[in-house]
């Protein structure tokens, strides 16, 4: 290491890197070294903490809507075959349909099978399989249509869950149909232990029969995964798709 | 440490910033496309949902 003639050139910015410390000047080249490699460690460690922050809030919502925009289409393209092919198989690809909430102001969310975070961080909404089973709405079967997604970074789709209200829609949209949900109850704050909020029967929305339900569930507050905020809505209505996909009168 | 580095590059001032910038781009490729990645799991930021675990 070169000590002697990297002493005059680092003692300068030794006086801004660590203004707590006496200035050394010129002598005692050594402690001058460390203060000032200690000082530019500090910085570098404080720069690469505001990356991760871009990286978390903004890159991470590049690549997954760029990966969810593919996926949707390549959704669309397959319903559209199948559309010419005459009625054929149910959805094949991961993707299950496209989940419209005008609330939340952003655009159609597609949803696919999982919450794992490999899925969820290409930016859709995932249904529930584990610990509680989802039961989708073409089942035709009563029964909670359980969500997750990612509330900041990953496409941030359910970032805006706090700005659902009472009454607003959730169209969950298939192939051939539209299934119109209302929200009727939210827990701003819960567990993340807290399971039964998937349930078939919610009983914390304050629901006791069997009906068709949905769930969202995301993280809150935000940027943090402290609590889990969760949104319900029930069935209100199912909508044919016509042949040129009118949406329902709730997304206009 | 940077002005270790910096007296080590090649060139004049001019070719030295270039190569500086060359390394900055190659630092942060490498954090966006390697460790972050690898560390974001790990941090308790970004879990959606209900779960036993």
């Amino acid at each position: 290491m070169n000590v002697a003639a990297t002493t005059d050139g680092t003692a300068e910015q030794t006086d801004t890197a660590s203004p707590g410390r006496p200035a050394p000047r010129r002598r005692g080249g050594r402690i001058a070294l460390a203060v000032s490699v200690f000082g530019e460690l500090l910085i570098t460690g404080g720069l690469v903490l505001g990356l991760f922050v871009v990286y978390s809030l903004w890159w991470t919502n590049v690549l997954a809507d760029r990966k969810a925009d593919q996926q949707g289409d390549k959704v669309r393209d397959t319903w559209a075959q199948e559309q010419d092919k005459g009625p054929g198989a149910l959805d094949t690809g991961d993707g299950i349909g496209f989940l419209h909430v005008p609330a939340m102001k952003n655009g159609e969310v597609l949803v696919e099978k999982g919450t794992t975070s490999k899925i969820l961080n290409d930016g859709v909404a995932g249904y529930y399989t584990d610990p509680v089973k989802a039961t989708l709405p073409t089942s035709g079967k009563n029964g909670n249509f359980s969500l997750a997604a990612h509330r900041d970074g990953h496409g941030a789709k359910f970032h805006n869950i706090d700005k659902l209200k009472k009454g607003d829609a959730i169209v969950f949209e298939t192939k051939d149909k539209w299934y119109v949900y209302k929200v009727y109850a939210a827990l701003p704050e819960t567990s993340k232990y807290n399971v039964k909020t998937l349930a078939a029967v919610p009983k914390e929305s304050g629901k006791k029969k069997a009906g068709k339900y949905i769930t969202l569930t995301t993280c809150t507050p935000v940027y943090t995964s402290r609590y889990r905020y969760v949104v319900w809505g029930e069935l209100v209505r199912v909508d044919p798709v016509d042949s040129r996909r009118t949406p329902p009168k709730e997304l206009d | 440490m940077y002005g270790w580095i910096w007296r080590h590059l090649p060139g004049n001032a001019g070719v030295k910033a270039l190569i500086s910038l060359a390394l900055i781009v190659a630092v942060v490729y490498v954090l966006f496309q390697y460790v972050f990645p690898w560390a974001e799991p790990l941090l308790p930021f970004n879990d959606v949902t209900v779960d036993n675990q």
